[in-house]
């Protein structure tokens, strides 16, 4: 059944500009759990595109879940997040904001635009497997999400 | 004190007696014919006709000028009548046949009066020729040329008095200038010696009355050669063309009225003759000529006259205006360095009282105060601030104008007797509604030398029931001393005030605009702020995050490989990007704690104080510390600011313990304006010379590895502090405990912000 393959293959869409931070995420997915793929975009335009499977990312394959940088070249975090939200065939889709920014306005905003939950970038290295393992056990093992 | 009030205590000679202007007497020197046009029928005559041209009066009113005089003469008239040409006309030498062939001569004198009626007098030609021009001429000159050679106003007048009583042999000839009361003074004499002097004296309004300043005015020139002799009728009184009464305000003949009569008799004056000054359509002042006996003076010489002092008083005009000229170069000249100043400063009103000149030169005052919102900046001398607020609201009731002077306070706000020595003159212009520039000069006491009392100028004798009028006999010196009265204000120096008085709006006005740049920039400059501490949180923050990660990626990987030098640098490398993301939160909430963002409110101070606890218990539960707090007060303040307030407070109190466990007590009291706090400790205190130091953000007393801490939350503490526009500081001494003492204001921002006004207008007022 394609749609049990699906289940248990996870796409993973990164939205991020930091090779560093990048390189951090597939670090620390290195240990994951659970089977995934992970799909990494460096902008917002990109982020889009993929989305909608535009251009190069003609046969993209629908994230199950995407993490959001807030910062990001050509069309930012916001922007992105805004455009997912509104867009009746991308809403369902769980966006996990990671970013550094502790702004209290960032945080109120995107949760106003509806994101999924919303977290600060750790400098504490343990936290921060704690925190992508969390993510990814919480929104691709524990929740019930629809079916697409 | 003698207090003459003039406007009251005199007669109202308007009223009491008939116009003079339709007084019909005429002097029995001269004929009078009142003409029908264009055949010139005589259709009045004066009584005196039948003796003086020897001819019936029933016989005249029948008649045609061509009757009288010869028809020769009388073409030459017709044709400047026709033409009005009446300078060119008067005075025309006519002769008339009296009795057969016996021919006299006069002087003919044509006008047309108001009504359109045409009026030929006739006053005997006492020369038959014209006076020669070429002796005009000199005597013109000679008077000119000494005129050249004097300096001064008065010397000028001297001149023309004397000149004028040599031409006409007048025993006295006065020049008298009217004040702004049409009170008169002699300003200049010339008289035979055996005479009393007048020089100096002043007569009031009521000798010289409206009506009478009217007809001065329009008749430039008037002869009442024999004040004793009878006056004659006019007949018919009405006249039948126009069936009115004929107006003969610029008849030469017009007798004067009986209470001018008796008045000259009682000055003992026999004839008289006036020239009227006239400045800018005013009556400026007069020539009196005065001669005990009856005395004529023929019709050009009277022209001569006329003409001399209408050439000399030009020059007294303009005497007058350079002299006021110059002093108006000197005021405006004054008011330039006072705008400068005013512009230069940082607030104009320094810039009025803080060089010289200053304020006072504006209209050369003694005093002056400014007032700018109920607060008073003085120079000079002045009334008490008290004393000037009754002042001002007065002016704020009663006065509406641009600008209000009076050189009698007093005498309308009697509250200003009290200071009387200082403000009995008053010079006030509004700036705005509450805003006043204000002038003082001090009491004069003037004596003033009236010519007889001036209370007794006339008196009113009942006359068989008929209101009569008698003027005054006696023209003795009598003194009069002024009091509550200040020097005049000039008008120079009134239209100095109303200029400066533009200059302070305009500055006033500006400055508001300026504030309001001000204020644009600083909204943006904060606005900058804004953006500058949100860079600050993020991305300062990401290479932070990344070295911190990375490393600690590396530990992890080679955990077996490293040894303890490795993860004790890789220790410090950690340690050392957790401080600096500490400094930056820190530096960040200092950087948030600004006005702009403050949220007053009434804020429960033990609410605030409960959050800030809630904070700290995990410290507080870590060193058992003890925390006690008197019931506080709900104050106007910003929640969130006072609760980092207490928490920053309480926090240093349990950091800086000494060995005992921590005891901390919160106390608040209420002062005069103010809520004082208090938070007292049980810790290791602090030296008192560093109590001052260690509100400055990053200053620390302690190393890092003795106390943690960025050294930045006293310095918010004081910031919070600020914008609340109260205080903190410390009292303390090393191993004593410490007591933080902090202050709230009672009446939270508005009321701050009232009070920074008043300071800075304080300020602005420090030289007082």
């Amino acid at each position: 059944m394609i749609a049990e393959e699906v289940a248990k293959h996870k796409i993973i869409l990164l939205v991020e500009d930091s090779k560093a931070d990048i390189r951090l995420v597939q670090e620390v997915l290195k240990s994951s759990s659970v089977s995934h793929e992970l799909i990494i975009v460096r902008n917002g335009m990109d982020a889009m595109a993929y989305l909608h499977q535009e251009g190069e990312f003609s046969n993209a394959l629908r994230p199950n879940l995407i993490l959001l940088d807030l910062n990001l070249p050509r069309k930012d975090g916001r922007e992105v997040l805004a455009e997912i939200k509104s867009d009746p065939e991308l809403k369902r889709i769980p966006v996990v904001v990671l970013t550094t920014s502790r702004n209290e306005e960032d945080i109120y905003y995107s949760y106003e635009l509806h994101v999924n939950c919303y977290i600060t970038k750790s400098r504490n290295l343990n936290e921060l497997f704690k925190i992508v393992k969390g993510i990814e056990e919480f929104w691709l093992s524990t929740v019930t999400l629809p079916f697409e | 004190m003698t207090q003459v009030d003039l406007s009251t205590s005199y007669p109202d000679l308007a009223r009491l007696e008939e116009p003079i202007h339709l007084y019909h007497q005429i002097q029995p020197h001269g004929v009078v014919f009142v003409l029908d046009e264009p055949d010139l029928n005589i259709v009045q005559v004066s009584t005196n006709a039948q003796q003086i041209l020897g001819l019936q009066i029933d016989k005249i009113l029948d008649a045609n000028l061509e009757d009288i005089f010869d028809s020769f003469q009388l073409e030459r008239i017709k044709a400047g009548i026709q033409d009005d040409n009446f300078d060119f006309l008067n005075p025309s030498k006519v002769w008339a046949r009296v009795k057969g062939d016996e021919y006299v001569v006069f002087d003919g004198i044509f006008h047309r009066n108001s009504q359109g009626v045409l009026i030929l007098e006739l006053e005997p030609a006492i020369s038959y020729e014209n006076i020669p021009f070429l002796s005009f001429y000199h005597l013109a000159k000679t008077s000119i040329n000494k005129l050249e050679e004097t300096s001064t106003l008065n010397d000028f007048c001297q001149v023309i008095v004397q000149e004028i009583r040599k031409m006409t042999d007048f025993d006295r000839v006065m020049l008298y200038r009217f004040d702004e009361d049409n009170h008169g003074d002699v300003i200049a004499e010339d008289k035979l010696d055996e005479l009393e002097s007048y020089l100096g004296l002043r007569f009031p309004e009521t000798d010289i009355p409206k009506p009478a300043r009217q007809l001065l005015s329009s008749n430039w020139i008037r002869l009442i050669p024999d004040a004793k002799a009878s006056s004659v009728q006019l007949i018919p009184a009405i006249n039948p063309i126009i069936e009115q009464p004929i107006d003969f305000t610029h008849s030469i003949l017009r007798s004067a009225s009986p209470c001018h009569l008796e008045y000259l008799h009682n000055m003992n004056v026999g004839s008289s003759l006036t020239i009227s000054l006239i400045k800018n359509q005013k009556l400026w002042g007069i020539i009196a000529c005065h001669h005990q006996t009856p005395k004529y003076v023929s019709y050009e010489l009277r022209k001569a006259c006329e003409f001399l002092g209408r050439v000399v008083f030009s020059e007294i005009s303009s005497r007058e205006e350079t002299e006021d000229y110059d002093y108006r170069m000197r005021l405006s000249y004054i008011q330039s360095l006072l705008i400068d100043y005013m512009s230069q400063d940082d607030n104009f009103i320094n810039g009025l009282v803080r060089h010289n000149p200053n304020l006072l030169s504006v209209t050369s005052s003694q005093g002056a105060a400014i007032c700018i919102g109920g607060n008073y900046t003085l120079v000079g001398r002045t009334p008490e601030e008290e004393d000037l607020n009754y002042l001002i609201q007065w002016l704020q009731n009663n006065i509406d104008d641009e600008i209000f002077y009076t050189d009698s306070l007093a005498q309308i706000y009697p509250d200003a007797i009290k200071y009387k020595d200082i403000a009995s003159g008053l010079l006030a212009i509004p700036i705005s509604k509450r805003n006043y520039v204000l002038w003082f000069r001090p009491e004069v006491i003037q004596t003033v030398n009236w010519g007889g009392d001036p209370n007794k100028a006339f008196l009113t004798t009942n006359n068989n029931g008929n209101l009569r009028l008698c003027p005054r006999k006696s023209f003795e010196l009598w003194k009069e001393t002024v009091r509550l009265t200040s020097l005049p204000w000039k008008q120079v120096e009134v239209n100095a005030a109303l200029e400066l008085r533009k200059a302070i709006v305009n500055i006033v006005l500006r400055q508001a605009d300026e504030l309001a740049q001000l204020a644009q920039d600083l909204e943006r400059s904060n606005a900058e702020l804004k953006k500058f501490a949100y860079v600050a949180s993020h991305d300062l923050q990401e290479p932070l995050n990344q070295v911190a990660n990375y490393v600690q990626l590396l530990e992890m990987r080679y955990q077996g490989e490293l040894d303890e030098d490795a993860k004790e640098f890789i220790n410090f490398a950690v340690e050392g990007v957790s401080l600096m993301q500490t400094l930056i939160d820190d530096v960040l909430a200092y950087s948030k704690v600004d006005m702009q963002g403050v949220e007053y409110q009434l804020t429960n101070a033990e609410t605030a104080l409960l959050r800030a606890l809630a904070n700290l218990r995990g410290r507080v539960a870590e060193t058992g510390a003890k925390i006690t707090h008197d019931p506080l007060p709900t104050i106007l303040a910003d929640s969130t600011q006072l609760m980092q307030l207490f928490q920053n407070l309480i926090g240093n109190a349990i950091k800086f313990r000494s060995e005992q466990p921590p005891e901390i007590s919160i106390s608040a009291q209420r002062l005069e304006d103010v809520w004082l706090f208090a938070i007292r400790d049980n810790g290791i205190g602090i030296d008192p010379q560093f109590s001052e130091r260690i509100f400055v953000i990053f200053q620390r007393l302690h190393t890092r590895d003795e106390y943690p801490g960025t050294g930045m939350g006293l310095a918010i503490c004081k910031k919070i502090l600020e914008c609340h526009r109260g205080r903190v500081w410390v009292e303390s001494e090393l191993g004593q405990g410490a007591t933080f003492y902090f202050t709230i204001p009672i009446g939270g921002r508005e009321r701050d912000r009232r009070r920074g006004r008043q300071a800075q207008n304080y300020l602005v007022g420090g030289g007082q």
